[in-house]
Order: C-alpha cells, then structure tokens, then sequence
C-alpha cells in the first residue's frame, strides 16, 4: 500500500509542481526554469495575463490539429476495424500487422520520414507541403489512425452479431440495421479510440518538430523551445490551463461512455 | 456477406500502404547517399553513411547508451507501473475511478509540461534538494539534467501512463478465486503476488515491456530535454544531425539503425517469449 501511494506522488508530482509554481510571485519566477520555486512563496495570477499570443495560436494549431487527426483516423479505421475483424481474409494478421506499423516505427523516425517525403516532393512535383498544414496533418493521421482501428476491433470482437441478427429477423433494413443496432453498440469503441488519437496527436512533439513552420508550431513544440531558448513563467500558467483542459476533457469522456470502455479499449 | 465487408479494407490499406511505404521508402533511400555538405548529397548509392556509424566508436556508444538508457526506463516503469495496475484493477472503492483518472491524466499530459515539473523539483533548492539536504542524506544538491540518470527519469513519465494502462488490462484477466485459492492454502498477500499473480501475468507484463521499450527508443523531447545536449541518444543526434550539420543522408541512416534496432530487439524479444512458451496467446 506504502508502494501504492509513493508510485501515485511519483506520477503526479510534476502535474501538481507546474500547477502550483504557476501562481508563483514574479521575485521567484527568473527567466530560466530552474529558478522557479515551488511550493510559491508569493501567490499571484500576473503570469496568467501574461501568456504571450504566440502559445495561444499554438494551443489552436495543436486543438485543430488534433480533432482533424482523430476525425480522419476515424473515417480510415472504422470501416478498417470492420473489415478486419468480419472479413475473413486469409491474410488478415498480415494486414492487421501493416495497419499497425506505424505504431512499431520510432515517433522520431516518422518526423523524419515525412520531411524527407515532402522536400523530395517538393523538388519533383508542384506539391509542396512543406511547413504546411495538410502535410503536418497527413503526418498525424499516420502516427494515430492505429489507436482508432485498436479499439474499435477490440469492440466488434465482442459484438454479439445475434443483435444483428434480431433486428434483421424483426423487419429492419441492412441500413437500418447498421444505424440503429450496430453502430450505437460500436461508439464506446470509436470515442475511444478517437479520444487517444486526439490526445496522442495533441501532445506530440517529435513529428510536429520536423514538420511544423518556424512560424506556426504546435503546443507542444511552442513549449520545447521556450524551454530551449527564452523561458517565460507564463508558459508554466498556460500548461495549467491545458492541464485543466485535459482533465475537463477526461471527465467528460468518463460521462460519456465511463471510465471501463475507456480503459479496456484503450490499450490497443 | 463475408467478401462485402473485407471490400471495406481497401480504401483503409491503400491510405496505410501509401503512407508507410511513401515516407519510409524516401528516408532509406536518403540513407544510402553520402552528404557533400551544405543540405546535398551525393547522386550515386553507396554504403558510405552506414560504415561510418558502424565502424565509428562515437555512434555505437550512443546506440548502446541509447538501448541501455530505454532498457533500464522500461524495467523501472514496469516495477513502478505494474504495482499501481494491480492494486487498481483489484480496488472495490469508489476512490478507484478518481485514481484511475489520475493515471489517465498523466498520461494526457504532454511531456514537455511534466518535464517543467521535473526541473522544479529537483533544482538546486527545491523540495527534493532541501529534503534531502536537510536530512543529512546528500553532501552536496543532487542533479538530474545533463545526466543518464535525468533522461531514465524523463522517460519514465513518458510512458508511465501507458504502462499502467497496458498493465491493468493484464491484471483484470486474472481472476480472484486463483488468488482466494492460494490464500486458502495460507500463503501470504506477498507470496500470492510473487507466486500467483506475477507468474500469471508475465506474458502479458513481457509485451508491455516491449511497448515501453519501443516508446523509450523513439522518445526525443526527454532526452533532448534532461539530456542537456551532454546525454546524446538516437532521436537527439538524429535532430541535431539535421539542424546543426544538415546531413539529411546521415539523418536517414541514423534513423534507419533506430528502426532496425528497434525491430531486431522485438523480434528477439518475441522470439525469447516463443522459445520459453510464455505468451504465445499474448504475441501470436
């Protein structure tokens, strides 16, 4: 029990550091993080009015970056998950396993990867998505689609198709059927699997770095090089918003479809 | 009916296929060119970039350090991770699901936040320094950045999170009555843990193991962070490769050994499962 509650101070002592040294007096708070005190010995809020405009434009890039990424790994691996689990292909492990790929290779290495696919795309044809939205997004569709094809298989492993087979029996059309049986039994899976794409693409540093503009970055990386180059404590203040963001969101999916779908589907 | 739901895979396949084979296909290729400086490369193929990692002390100590660095990373997470899962997935309390939520919200935490809180705690004065200090424990304040020891902790809150969500999974399948069974017999909660549930959950603590190991292998922000620039690991040298020398044909050849270390170690590591016939269900 002693070990229980050490590992849970461990795992979130960070979290409640950045919180607290967040309203840290300005006297303490220097220019480079290690200069930070905690806990404060002066409280303020002066550094949440502070939060440059810069690491709000980043927080949208990062929010609308995210609900894009999940959305299209949505359209991508529901109808893959399908197929999957209830095609009966002989070569399903193999497709199973390529669909999964992305998950093997090193996040950094699909950083690279995709730059390098971009510059030589640039030299050799008019598509030049380099520094681009779309090719930032292309490159997180890649990194999180296998969370959405995870979890939704693992649901349709479960399914009881006799539903199915009620509603049918009972006069429903096939679409019908789809639409009102199974896709409200397959959702739990498909929020799921669409809250950890988010979540994944929204915390993501190694690909964004390679591939976001010097001029507009993604949270994450807005956050690694003030840490690299010019801290500010206000970056301490806009971390716990998105701290609190994050916890919003996660009680919300709690509500949604509870904490159990969101726990067994989730480790795909 | 079974052909028209395969039909749905191939638009799902074409994506994946393209996407794989287009963006790790270009990188290899990138790899077998030499770097004449200044961003460009050398038109002929050759095996110029991969000798010189090979056979260069400089590269192979950060491929070793990097595998040690993720190897002892992925055995701590699991003995702090592993714990947590259990007590969790055996908890009856209402308090669960706010533990529970603790656990996910770290790991909805970006790393470069709990890396903030990191450095703040262990700076030269904060609270683990003058604890520590103050209790006689350490001579002098102790430092994580710009050691290994940094980047083992920094990469342990990367995948922690992770861990005890793959974790929990593992220890839900095992059922109270093979625990009641054994405390029945009079073993202790200890030697039913050490006994029952870890032998039981081996396979599946083995491939979470693996999982945290690949996480650690490809994770840039802690060790670029914790590093210091003095701890170079793969994706930290692959970074600067490309921003500091702009050596894109060594970049791709860098991580073109990453990934092949990476899939060399899974395949021994699936391999050593097999041999032992543990977790034959589990990798199949």
């Amino acid at each position: 029990m002693l070990w229980f509650a050490l590992a849970y101070v461990f795992l979130l002592a960070p979290i409640v550091v950045v919180v607290g040294a967040s309203f840290s007096g300005a006297d303490t708070g220097g220019v480079v993080i290690s200069y930070v005190q905690f806990p404060p010995q002066r409280w303020t809020l002066e550094w949440y009015a502070r939060i440059p405009a810069v690491q709000y434009e980043a927080l949208a890039l990062s929010l609308v970056l995210g609900v894009a990424a999940a959305l299209a790994a949505c359209a991508i691996g529901i109808p893959a998950a399908f197929g999957l689990v209830r095609g009966g292909l002989a070569g399903t492990p193999l497709i199973a396993a390529l669909l999964r790929a992305p998950l093997q290779i090193p996040t950094v290495v699909i950083g690279i990867a995709f730059m390098q696919l971009y510059y030589l795309m640039a030299d050799y044809s008019r598509i030049d998505l380099v520094g681009s939205f779309a090719g930032l997004l292309i490159a997180h569709i890649f990194l999180v689609t296998p969370f959405v094809t995870g979890s939704v298989s693992a649901v349709l492993q479960r399914f009881n198709v006799r539903l199915e087979e009620a509603a049918v029996i009972l006069g429903a059309s096939r679409w019908r059927t789809f639409c009102r049986v199974t896709l409200p039994l397959i959702m739990p899976g498909v929020y799921t699997g669409a809250l950890y794409a988010f979540v994944v693409s929204f915390i993501d540093v190694p690909v964004s770095l390679f591939l976001a503009a010097p001029g507009s970055v993604t949270y994450p990386v807005e956050l690694f090089h003030s840490m690299e180059h010019d801290f500010n404590p206000s970056a301490l203040a806009s971390a716990t918003l998105v701290t609190a963001f994050s916890l919003l969101l996660l009680v919300g999916a709690e509500r949604l479809i509870g904490l159990n779908a969101l726990l067994r589907s989730g480790a795909a | 009916m079974n052909t028209r739901w395969s039909l749905f895979l191939v638009v799902p396949l074409a994506v994946s296929l393209v996407l794989l084979v287009a963006s790790q296909s270009v990188f290899l290729e990138s790899s077998l060119h030499a770097d004449l400086g200044f961003g460009r490369m050398a038109p002929a193929w050759s095996l110029h970039n991969y000798i010189r990692v090979l056979t260069d002390d400089f590269y192979l100590r950060v491929l070793w350090l990097t595998v040690m660095v993720s190897g002892i990373a992925a055995v701590l997470t699991i003995v702090v991770g592993f714990p947590i899962a259990y007590v969790l997935a055996r908890m009856r309390s209402r308090w669960a699901g706010v533990l529970m939520l603790g656990i996910l919200l770290s790991t909805f935490v970006t790393i470069v936040i709990k890396i903030f809180g990191l450095i703040v705690i262990f700076n030269a004065d904060g609270p683990v320094n003058r604890l520590l200090l103050g209790a006689g424990i350490v001579a002098k304040p102790i430092n994580l950045i710009g050691t290994p020891a940094g980047v083992v902790v920094g990469l342990m809150y990367f995948t922690i999170g992770f861990a005890v969500l793959l974790m929990y999974a593992v220890a839900r399948t095992v059922p109270r009555s093979v625990e009641e069974a054994a405390e029945i017999h009079g073993a202790s909660r200890r030697r039913v843990f050490l006994r029952v549930i870890l032998p039981i959950c081996l396979p599946g603590i083995a491939v979470g193991f693996l999982t945290v190991f690949n996480m650690c292998m490809g994770a840039f922000t802690s060790a670029a962070l914790l590093g210091g620039g003095r701890v170079l690991t793969l994706p930290v040298l692959i970074q600067r490769t490309i921003l500091f020398e702009v050596k894109y044909g060594m970049a791709g050849t860098i991580s073109a050994i990453l990934l092949f270390s990476v899939l060399l170690i899974n395949l021994f590591g699936i391999f050593v499962l097999r041999r032992f016939r543990i977790g034959r269900r589990v990798v199949a």
